[in-house]
């Protein structure tokens, strides 16, 4: 369960200074049905059990993804990427940021947190994020890191870092919002959880006019790649 | 003694042979003790187990009991729907959190109790960390499985404390059913809790995080590197195998020495390393003196140990060793005693040598051989005087018969041969060669350390024999003088008087008491007596014993007087010995 899932974090908000903005481009997952819950995790001496008064909830997704749209456009000065740890978990358990962007890491619980990327481990500073304490760190590389914290191994963020200023995540519905974009033809991907989903949507974005894209998102398990 | 030998060589065969098994036997006991007591621990480990997860499902089925209470799901319906949790609320919801606790008796009371809303904020805490609140617990995979409808356990950690925690959803049963919520409950892991678990299982359990030490049915210093290399060869997916999958170890103790078991923890605490120890206090090797220390009267009863084996055999064994104890010993020597016993009376001239066997037979031949050795020396000894006394004359003293008691009765080898007379037999009163005295050792006296026979009471001279003795030379000693002197020691000098004087004046008292002696028997065998003189006796004498000496290598003489066919004799023996 990830809290503020209604919450839709629009990252991409920069273009490069001088483009042309032809709209907004939003936009509106079309799931699958929810897939089925993991295999537990940390396991205790029993196997967990439904409740008898109601269907167990389905698992939510949407936390789980993040949409790009990839074209000629490199982000020039992609900005700040504020990613929040809120207790036990980050604010959204994958969060997109474009290559060269700053990622802000802020602590909001009340234990200190060590993190450190699995594929990188020079790319967080060194040392604990205490209460209320920020850790800011750059990302120069395309590619998906796994921010964690040895000690709390259910603490555990994918950060997707994209060749393209426009990223955006996915609320509760299923909805994005990718901000301007400049005119152009542009390919819409989405990853979830911790793969590229089998979605390549051509984009064509025109001058002047707000896009509305609906892409059709395979079943869960089926189309990684 | 051949049998007797093998005999007593099989008895100490068969006696290494049962110190051999007494001293050995107790080891395959000892490890059939050690594998009992280490499949003991392997059972306990996984009763342990079992005890724990039915420990894991009583814990969850009160957190399920918990939240159902309406109280709590109408507290964290309310603080869902709230945009942000302030402090009223979470002291509203916590009172009501703490009143439901105090509902929950006995062991079965948690430690702690976390209110969770629906977004996955801890709406308030009871009994731990009370005034923190509205962080995200959401992200636990024990919180995110109770959210979404699902009861499970889990062990937590904080502080080097761990914590057996349970989980429930908080549901609102009234149309329309929904999430509100979730509860955990924790219940710590205690030294109490430990020996509960293990309290009818007669071992001892430890819980450990990592190198420490968390709670232990028993307090020990252990020794935690073997049990964290054990922990580390447990490396399958399957905890519920580990107590059977690991081998038992050894590890120590400032105290004792144990053998323990290990098993990894479950949960988010398996991450920290957490495990349990079950362990047993090693059993102590007992040896050959503990066996023995370990038998009970009951043990040597008749109806459990074969006494009449054991006796049985003993009685064998000894009446075997007995018997050829008898058969090659006893009977051979007491069958050589009694021929040694009619050899000694006479009976038989030689030890029967064909009748012994054996050493037996060999001591037979050695005292055949010696006795012929004496045989044949005696003859030599008669034949030496013989050729130096020459035959005595008719009608002289008497005889000097030399082998007298040299010899035995008969010799060996048949009858001694019948040659009369014999040569060493003489008449005194033969004048013979005259011959010139040899000096002895001590002139008058017999050699040194020969025994004398004692003196008779000096008879009286006779008078005829007093009267024909010549007069004594001036200066000469007289008898009595000659019995003071040697009484006195021998003031006399050695040399002084080698031969005696056949005047009387020089009398040796051994020469004059066999001279006396002699007299005194051919009187009484009616012999005469008037041309016997002291000094031709005693020089008769001197010769005799000084050739004899000197031929036969013997260091003294002894003469004896006796009667032979009615006449007065006399007889010299060599002795060589004393």
């Amino acid at each position: 369960m990830v809290p503020f899932r209604s919450c839709v974090v629009v990252v991409a908000l920069l273009a490069a200074p001088g483009a042309v903005h032809a709209g907004p481009v939003v936009g509106k997952l079309e799931l699958p049905p929810a897939p089925e819950r993991g295999p537990v995790a940390a396991k205790g001496f029993l196997e967990r059990v439904e409740n008898p008064l109601a269907p167990a909830r389905g698992v939510a997704v949407t936390p789980y993804m993040v949409v790009v749209l990839e074209g000629a456009e490199k982000p020039a000065s992609p900005g700040q990427v504020s990613w929040d740890l809120v207790g036990e978990s980050f604010s959204r358990p994958v969060m997109a940021a474009p290559v060269g962007a700053e990622i802000l890491i802020k602590n909001t619980s009340k234990v200190a947190r060590s993190l450190s990327a699995a594929e990188d481990p020079k790319l967080v500073p060194a040392g604990p994020i205490n209460p209320t304490g920020p850790k800011s760190f750059r990302v120069t590389e395309a590619k998906v890191y796994s921010i964690g914290d040895p000690d709390a191994p259910h603490l555990r963020g994918k950060l997707v870092v994209v060749n393209t200023p426009f990223v955006s995540t996915v609320d509760d519905g299923g909805k994005f919002d990718l901000g301007d974009v400049p005119e152009g033809s542009y390919k819409l991907r989405v990853y979830y959880k911790d793969a590229w989903l089998d979605v390549a949507q051509d984009v064509n974005v025109e001058k002047k006019s707000k896009l509305e894209v609906s892409v059709k998102v395979p079943a869960f398990g089926a189309g990684k790649k | 003694m051949f049998l007797a030998k093998i005999w007593f060589f099989l008895i100490s065969l068969v006696a290494a042979i049962a110190i051999t098994i007494a001293l050995v036997l107790p080891r395959p006991a000892q490890r059939t003790l050690v594998a009992e007591e280490q499949q003991r621990l392997v059972v306990a480990c996984g009763v342990i187990d079992i005890l724990l997860g039915d420990d894991a499902r009583n814990r969850v089925e009160l957190a399920g009991a918990f939240s159902r209470t309406q109280e709590i799901v109408a507290a964290l319906e309310a603080a869902s729907n709230a945009q942000t949790i302030d402090e009223a609320r979470m002291k509203q919801v916590r009172d009501v959190g703490d009143a439901v606790m105090k509902t929950i008796q006995g062991s079965r009371k948690p430690d702690f109790a976390m209110l969770i809303d629906r977004r996955g904020r801890v709406v308030a805490r009871v009994r731990l960390d009370e005034n923190d609140f509205g962080d995200i617990a959401a992200g636990r995979p024990l919180v995110d499985d109770a959210l979404a409808g699902y009861l499970r356990d889990d062990i937590w950690t904080q502080n080097g404390t761990m914590y057996f925690v349970s989980a429930a959803p908080v549901i609102k049963r009234d149309p329309p059913v929904a999430y509100v919520g979730a509860i955990i409950l924790g219940h710590q892991v205690t030294n109490a809790l430990a020996t509960k678990l293990v309290s009818s299982l007669n071992v001892d359990v430890g819980f450990h995080l990592g190198k420490d030490d968390v709670a232990s049915s028993k307090t020990l210093s252990l020794d935690h590197a073997p049990l964290l290399d054990a922990v580390k060869k447990l490396s399958g997916g399957d905890l519920n195998q580990d107590c059977q999958a690991n081998q038992p170890i050894e590890i120590s103790t400032s105290k004792e020495e144990l053998t323990a078991v290990v098993a990894r923890l479950p949960g988010e605490a398996a991450a920290k390393g957490a495990f349990y120890s079950v362990f047993i206090k090693r059993p102590e090797s007992v040896g050959f003196m503990g066996t023995l220390k370990a038998v009970t009267q009951s043990d040597l009863g008749f109806g459990k140990f074969p006494w009449p084996l054991v006796g049985g055999g003993f009685i064998l064994i000894l009446g075997v060793g007995i018997a050829l104890m008898m058969m090659e010993s006893d009977r051979p020597l007491r069958r050589l005693a009694a021929d040694a016993v009619k050899l000694a009376k006479g009976e038989k001239e030689r030890l029967g040598e064909d009748d012994h066997a054996g050493k037996f037979g060999s001591i037979a031949r050695s005292v055949n051989i010696h006795i012929d050795k004496l045989g044949r020396e005696a003859k030599t000894a008669k034949k030496d005087l013989d050729q130096l006394l020459g035959p005595a004359p008719e009608g002289s003293l008497g005889t000097i018969d030399l082998l007298a008691t040299a010899l035995p009765p008969s010799r060996p080898g048949g009858p001694a041969p019948a040659v009369p007379p014999p040569p060493s037999d003489f008449r005194f009163n033969d004048p013979g060669p005259s011959r010139p005295p040899v000096p002895s050792a001590r002139p008058g006296t017999p050699p040194p350390g020969m025994s004398r026979p004692t003196p008779p009471p000096a008879p009286p001279t006779p008078p005829s024999l007093a009267a024909s003795m010549p007069a004594a030379a001036p200066g000469a000693m007289m008898l009595g003088d000659s019995l003071d002197d040697d009484i006195l020691g021998g003031s006399a000098p050695i040399a002084a008087a080698p031969t005696p004087d056949p005047s009387g004046a020089n009398v040796d008292p051994y020469f004059k008491s066999v001279f006396d002696q002699f007299v005194a028997l051919k009187k009484s065998c009616g012999e005469p007596t008037s041309g016997l003189t002291y000094g031709k006796f005693a020089e008769k004498l001197v010769k005799n014993r000084d050739d004899l000496m000197a031929k036969t290598g013997c260091k003294e003489v002894r003469f004896t007087v006796y009667a032979k066919d009615g006449k007065a004799a006399l007889k010299a023996t060599p002795v060589k010995d004393e």
